[in-house]
C-alpha cells in the first residue's frame, strides 16, 4: 500500500477538480476510498461512515503511520497546551522509509492528539485538535 | 554559492569515491558515510554520487549566497538555519543570506560523529581522476585538494532551482541497526594473516569490545583492547590494502583502514570490514565501543544487497513522492 499511499493526495487532488462523489481504487495490496466532506476531499473506511470532523483539526496529508516525535528524538515535536505558527511541523507521516510533515494549517494552541503515537491512519484522518488562537 | 564561516577545519568535499585508481598508487577518499551521503543526494533528486560536505568537527557554520535546498543526513547535530531548528536527515529551503549552523552531534551513545551536507545538484568543484573527493594526502580534488577553511566559496551546481524540500527518511542506522550485546558492531571477513594469530587472540577479537581511540580520523582507526599476538613474529613486504582492512602492528593493537588510507601496506592483515559495513564504522565517534561479528563472502555480499534494497526503495518514494502535488487542504 506504502505506493498508492504516496498517490493518494494526487489522486484526492484529480477528485477535488471533478464532481465524482467517491473513489474507489482496487489492488492487489488493498483499496483506497475517497469521498467528499464539505469541499475536502477525504479517505473512507471500507463501509460507507461519515467520519465526523471539528474544523479546528489537522488532518493526514496522506496514508501513513502517524509519528509525535522524529525517530531520532526522544521528545514531541510539540505537547499538549503548546502554542505553534502556521506551517509548524506538529508530527510526522511514516511511509516506509519516507517521512512527511504534518504542518499548523493556521496559528494555534495544541488541543489534543486524535491520533496516538505509531498508529496507522488513513489520508484526511483528523490527527491534532487546533483551535485558532 | 555558500561561504564556509567556521574555522574549526577538517570538512572536506567528498563523493563516492574514486574508485578504480588503487592501481595508480592513489586512494579511494569519499564519504565516511556512502550511506548518508547517497541518501541526502537521493532527497534532493541529485545522481547518487554527487559530491556534498562532510562535517566531523562542530560548531560549523556556512552562509547562503543565493536560496539553494539542501539536505542534512549523517549525524544529527541540532542544526538551525538562522534560529530555526532543523530537522535530521531531511531536505530543507535556504533563502539567500540565510546562515547554516551544524552543533555537537545529538543522540547519546547512539549518536554519529560526521554530518553530510547535500546541496541541490552536488557541490560543484572539478573532476579530478573520475572523482570529486578530496584526496587529502595528494592535496588534490574536492576543493583545492584541502579541508575547507573559513572564506572558503563553494557553488552548488543546483542552487536557485526549484526544489521539493521539506520531507524526510528514517535514518538507516534505525533501518539497518546492527549491535552485539548492545554494543554497535560492523561485520569482519578474516583476512590472509588470520590464522598465524594465537587461537586466543583470535577468539578475543570477536569475543572482546574495541575502542576507538582519538587517533583515529579519515585515514584509520586506532583501536585499543586485548592485544593479538601473533604464532610467530611476521614480516611482509608491502602490499595493496583497501579500506576496511584491518592491519595489527607490533603493538598487538589492531588499525582499521578508512578511507584515506594509503594504498599499500606491510602490517599482518587480520579482517577486513565488509564494505556493506563501513558507513557504521564511518560515523562510530571518537571514544565509542564496537564489536566484530565474524561473517562470510556470502553474508558479506547479502549485506551489500540489503543496502542496495534500502537505497532503491528510498529512491522509488522519494521518487514519487517529489512527483506528488503540494500538499494542501
Amino acid at each position: 500500500m506504502q505506493d498508492i499511499a504516496l498517490q493518494t493526495s494526487r489522486f484526492a487532488a484529480w477528485l477535488g477538480d471533478t464532481d465524482i462523489g467517491l473513489f474507489e481504487l482496487r489492488t492487489p495490496q488493498g483499496t483506497l476510498r475517497l469521498g467528499r466532506q464539505g469541499d475536502d476531499i477525504v479517505e473512507l473506511p471500507a463501509e460507507v461512515a461519515e467520519a465526523e470532523t471539528a474544523s479546528v483539526s489537522v488532518h493526514a496529508p496522506s496514508v501513513g503511520m502517524f509519528l509525535h516525535n522524529h525517530p531520532l528524538a526522544a521528545a514531541p515535536l510539540v505537547r499538549i497546551g503548546e502554542r505553534v505558527d502556521a506551517g509548524q511541523t506538529i508530527g510526522l507521516l511514516k511511509i516506509g522509509p519516507l517521512l512527511l510533515p504534518v504542518t499548523a494549517s493556521q496559528a494555534g494552541i495544541v488541543d489534543g492528539f486524535h491520533a496516538a503515537d505509531g498508529l496507522a491512519v488513513g489520508y484526511g484522518a483528523p490527527l491534532v485538535d487546533l483551535p485558532p488562537l | 554559492m555558500i561561504e564556509v564561516l567556521s574555522s574549526a577545519a577538517l570538512a572536506t568535499v567528498q563523493d563516492l569515491g574514486r574508485t578504480g585508481s588503487l592501481r595508480w598508487g592513489v586512494g579511494t577518499s569519499g564519504a565516511m558515510d556512502n550511506l548518508a551521503l547517497a541518501a541526502g543526494n537521493l532527497l534532493l533528486g541529485n545522481a547518487l554520487g554527487a559530491a556534498a560536505i562532510e562535517v566531523p568537527v562542530f560548531p560549523f557554520k556556512v552562509r547562503f549566497g543565493e536560496d539553494c535546498a539542501f539536505a542534512l543526513t549523517g549525524a544529527d547535530c541540532a542544526a538551525r538555519l538562522d534560529d530555526q531548528p532543523l530537522l535530521p536527515w531531511w531536505v530543507h529551503q535556504a533563502r539567500a543570506g540565510q546562515m547554516l549552523t551544524l552543533g555537537l552531534p545529538q543522540g547519546g551513545a547512539q549518536r554519529g560523529s560526521r554530518a553530510m551536507l547535500c546541496l541541490a545538484g552536488g557541490v560543484d568543484v572539478p573532476e579530478v581522476l573520475g572523482s570529486r573527493s578530496t584526496q587529502l594526502r595528494g592535496a588534490f580534488g574536492g576543493h583545492e585538494g584541502r579541508a575547507l577553511r573559513r572564506g572558503d566559496v563553494l557553488r552548488a551546481a543546483g542552487a536557485g532551482i526549484g526544489c521539493k524540500s521539506g520531507f524526510g527518511l528514517v535514518p538507516p542506522a534505525l533501518m539497518l541497526p546492527l549491535q552485539q550485546d548492545g554494543v554497535a558492531a560492523v561485520r569482519v571477513l578474516p583476512a590472509a594473516e588470520y590464522l598465524a594469530f594465537e587461537p586466543v587472540s583470535r577468539a578475543a577479537f570477536w569475543a572482546g569490545e574495541w575502542k576507538i581511540t582519538s587517533q583515529s580520523d579519515r585515514y584509520g582507526y586506532r583501536l585499543e583492547g586485548e592485544a593479538l599476538r601473533p604464532i610467530a613474529p611476521m614480516e611482509l613486504r608491502s602490499h595493496g590494502i583497501v579500506p576496511g582492512v584491518i592491519q595489527v602492528p607490533h603493538s598487538g593493537q589492531p588499525i582499521v583502514q578508512m578511507r584515506d588510507a594509503q594504498p599499500s601496506g606491510g602490517y599482518p592483515k587480520f579482517g577486513t570490514v565488509i564494505e556493506a559495513d563501513m558507513w557504521r564504522l564511518g560515523q562510530a565517534p571518537i571514544g565509542s565501543r564496537v564489536r566484530f561479528i565474524e561473517t562470510t563472502w556470502d553474508e558479506a555480499l547479502a549485506a551489500l544487497d540489503e543496502v542496495r534494497a534500502w537505497l532503491d526503495k528510498v529512491a522509488r518514494m522519494v521518487e514519487l513522492h517529489r512527483g506528488a502535488p503540494a500538499a494542501g487542504r
